[in-house]
């Protein structure tokens, strides 16, 4: 035992010493923001609803000449498959450019003005920020008692009160919820983006319904679709459109509004971009700071 | 009479159980490649193994993981060029020249970093090694040689371990021998009783080998994960693993089933490097 | 001749310290970014995403190890008492046994994940479930535990069988109250290794117990481990600190399993030296 408390503390006071010279070094970057350098890129992985919006609105999926639909995101682009480790690596790097959702921001980073407009709640609500998406929820034929109520509750008032805290209501003047507060079980698969307001909502609900069981996994948007149509989930979350093969099998409807910000680090000297720029960057045509008009 | 049948009965017992694991490898190789085949024979076993362009949501998509399939060997190799010498010569130290007092502080270390999990040594990797390799190489920092670092970090444990014992199973005669012959401590060691073990070490870095291409969440986390082909050692690459574990939540169709004949690729490139471990351990015995 | 020695024994030394600080570092890195994000409320006994409890994967964690090893414990133990005390040398069922526990050994995670997911999770229809994710790992886990107690029972000297024998014992009686008690030692060793396997494991974890963060209620539910939590936090944007403070909870515990298995095998040696 003694051992290992002696271990124990020679490698805390061990790592304090390198942790702590490791941080020093850290805090010179941020002088002499260089626009010669390379612009670093940074994507999500395919398959992803974030990426699939993204691509979709500025244009970097398109038909080449023989009618096929291209995602053209650029080679170099480092792809990571969480919105935590975009944010991470755009705060880590002075260089760097991605994107994110909008209710995902933190201070580390900086969201960009596209064409001049902040990606703010008012500007996504009233279209002048053009990158956004809906997040959907799928559900399949006729609905049991406890699931069209939770649904219910989704677009009352109370409902689009919490999905306004991190996104945008679909609904500004929903009615106040007025269920029947059945109990039973709900079984929720999908998005991982649209999983952190599922859970507040269920967390509201069951307050006023406590007779609920709401189970939420958080698989992907379309396994979750997936899932839905199998009925192993009796509701699917999406953070893009529903593909044509899933709209046909499945009932959905917008629950939130949620802007995907391009964002770069603070240390950046450029806070503003064109939509065109933006696509030329995610394409690879602009890969230098300073070639940004 | 009921004693004797109990005594049939656990033998039994004992044999079934003992199939569990012959059991286990058969159902693995069964639903693995049954899962991969339908993805296989769509998209066709040449274009999948040897197609260099993975864009699974164009339309129409196309399915080639030869650059993972690179990217896993780039990384794998960069990871042994790294971890292997350090590796061994550690294990000589552990073996030939730490002090008692400090090896009963640095062997638990060892140990203690192979039962690190791996996702923690990726958030490390990240957070840490990503920016450092950007300051002092350049580049962005996700890439082969940051990838190759920490993977050689991760397999220390495994070659530290194996090498060890192997030295430490050589005869003393060779030692004493070397020492007889004028040699000093030093020479003795690394050229008679270290060649001695030869085949045992090898075994560490082909059992490595396999750790390293196999990791998945600490990889995820540094490579870039481009799929594209390699271009570059401060550049970014997507290994197997990788390709599997960040598009797995969302695929669905052929893109999933393609993911899990990924998955049996990385699985024969497995039972190809286990086969090798074992025949090296005959050898060693 | 003296300049090779001192060439040689500087980098053997620098081999070794270069292990020892990245050990270091690592370890320190992450107490220093973890500690000051540990507050009362991640103990919190109901998950909310209020206070991103890690009680309940803490406690997913102890079920989800103590489902695997009910599973491998037995059989992995039976099958090292096959090994050792029941087969003849050089039977072609003991080679494949050998075979086939070394390759289990040698598959990584993910393709376990996978495998996990294609078997028990669709074929059987267990779907995302705690006792998925068990049967996974106690196939993961399987090897390390035949291992050991294979090594174990070996060492166990002839005499003892001879002399319970000798006595009168039959074999089922002389293997569980003379062999089993001396190896017990060694065999929990292996379970000690295995539980920080368990612990550790994200990969294969995720594609078969699922990432529900409440306790789940029977085995058919869903819940994710300690490992699972931190790579759920780390990718959703939100919570990056509580994903510090996450990893310092399971180093701690890695650090814990590490001490008590060598404590353990530390008993065991010194027994084996009075026997």
């Amino acid at each position: 035992m003694k051992r290992i408390l002696t271990i124990g503390i020679i490698l805390i006071l061990g790592a304090s010493i390198l942790g702590g010279c490791g941080a020093n070094n850290s805090t010179d970057s941020g002088k002499g923001f260089n626009l010669d350098k390379e612009i670093v890129v940074i994507s999500r992985e395919e398959g992803s609803g974030t990426r699939g919006a993204f691509v979709e609105i500025t244009g970097i999926e398109a038909k080449d000449e023989l009618g096929n639909t291209v995602d053209r995101t650029y080679e170099e682009a480092i792809v990571y498959n969480g919105t935590n480790q975009v944010l991470t690596a755009v705060a880590g790097n002075e260089y760097a450019i991605g994107y994110v959702s909008t209710g995902s921001l933190n201070e580390t980073v900086r969201a960009l003005k596209i064409d001049g407009v902040e990606p703010t709640t008012e500007n996504i609500k009233n279209g002048s920020y053009k990158i956004a998406r809906p997040f959907n929820i799928a559900t399949k034929g006729n609905l049991t008692e406890i699931t069209q109520d939770f649904i219910d509750f989704i677009m009352s008032k109370e409902g689009q009160e919490i999905v306004s805290e991190d996104f945008i209501a679909v609904d500004d003047n929903a009615a106040p919820y007025a269920g029947s507060k059945p109990s039973g079980k709900i079984i929720i698969a999908g998005s991982t983006s649209v999983t952190p307001v599922m859970e507040k909502l269920r967390e509201a609900y069951l307050e006023i319904n406590p007779e609920a069981e709401i189970e939420i996994h958080s698989t992907g948007s379309s396994a979750g679709m997936q899932a839905v149509i199998n009925g192993t989930a009796d509701i699917g979350m999406a953070s893009r459109d529903l593909k044509d093969s899933e709209k046909a099998d499945l009932d959905y409807m917008a629950i939130a509004i949620d802007g995907i910000a391009v964002i770069n680090n603070p240390a950046n000297t450029i806070d503003n971009l064109s939509l065109e720029d933006v696509t030329k960057i995610f394409i690879g045509e602009i890969t230098r700071w300073s070639h940004i008009k | 009479m009921k004693k004797n049948f109990l005594e049939k009965f656990m033998a039994i017992v004992f044999f079934i159980s003992a199939t569990a694991s012959i059991i286990s490898v058969i159902l693995i190789c069964v639903f693995m490649f049954t899962g991969g085949i339908p993805a296989l024979r769509e998209i066709g076993l040449f274009n999948f193994i040897f197609g260099r362009k993975w864009s699974p949501s164009n339309v129409p998509p196309s399915f080639g993981i030869f650059p993972m399939i690179l990217g896993s060997i780039y990384v794998t190799l960069g990871a042994i060029i790294i971890g292997v010498p350090i590796g061994v010569l550690t294990a000589i130290f552990l073996s030939k020249f730490c002090p008692r007092k400090i090896y009963r502080y640095i062997k638990p270390a060892v140990n203690l970093m192979a039962g690190i999990p791996s996702i923690v040594y990726g958030f490390f990797g990240m957070v840490v090694l990503v920016p450092f390799i950007s300051n002092v190489f350049g580049g962005n920092g996700n890439s082969i040689l940051t990838a190759s670092i920490l993977l050689g970090i991760m397999i220390l444990p495994t070659i530290i371990g194996l090498s060890e014992s192997a030295i430490n199973s050589v005869q003393k005669s060779y030692y004493e021998g070397a020492i007889a012959l004028g040699a000093s401590h030093e020479t003795a060691v690394m050229f008679t009783v270290v060649p001695a073990a030869k085949s045992g070490i090898l075994a560490s870095i082909v059992l490595g080998i396999g750790r390293a291409i196999g990791e998945t969440m600490a990889v995820v986390m540094v490579a870039g994960n481009q799929a594209r082909m390699p271009n570059g050692i401060l550049r970014g690459i997507r290994t197997l693993t990788a390709n599997i574990v960040m598009e797995m939540g969302y695929a669905a169709d052929l893109h999933r089933e393609a993911l899990i004949a990924t998955g049996v690729v990385l699985f024969v490139f497995i039972l190809l490097i286990n086969g090798i471990f074992l025949i090296l351990k005959r050898r060693m015995n | 001749m003296n300049k090779y020695t001192k060439i040689i024994k500087g980098f053997v030394i620098l081999s070794a310290i270069l292990t020892f600080s990245v050990l270091l570092i690592l370890i320190g890195y992450i107490l220093i970014k973890g500690i000051p994000h540990m507050d009362t409320s991640l103990f919190a006994l109901e998950f909310s995403t209020e206070n991103l409890s890690l009680f309940p994967a803490i406690i997913t964690t102890l079920m989800m190890i103590f489902l695997s090893l009910l599973i491998a414990c037995p059989l992995g133990v039976f099958t090292g008492f096959y090994l050792v005390e029941y087969a003849k040398s050089g039977n072609k069922v003991v080679e494949i046994i050998r075979l086939t526990t070394e390759t289990l050994s040698g598959i990584p995670s993910i393709v376990y994940g996978l495998f996990g997911l294609l078997f028990f999770v669709t074929a059987l229809g267990w779907s995302f479930s705690l006792i998925a994710g068990a049967f996974t790992l106690s196939i993961m886990i399987l090897p390390l535990i035949i291992r050991s107690t294979e090594e174990v029972l070996i060492a166990v000297p002839n005499s003892l069988r001879e002399a319970s024998f000798g006595l009168g014992a039959g074999k089922l009686r002389t293997i569980f109250r003379i062999v089993l008690p001396s190896a017990m030692p060694g065999i929990l060793t292996g379970i000690i290794l295995a539980i920080g396997r368990i612990v550790g494991e994200t990969a294969a974890l995720i594609y078969t117990a699922g990432t529900v963060p409440q306790i789940p209620d029977n085995l058919f539910s869903s819940g994710r481990t300690l490992a699972i939590h931190m790579y759920v936090l780390s990718s959703e944007g939100l919570y990056t600190n509580k994903a510090y403070a996450t990893a310092v909870i399971l180093l701690l515990v890695v650090i814990g399993i590490n001490g008590l298995s060598s404590y353990v095998a530390k008993r065991f040696s010194k027994e084996n030296v009075n026997g």
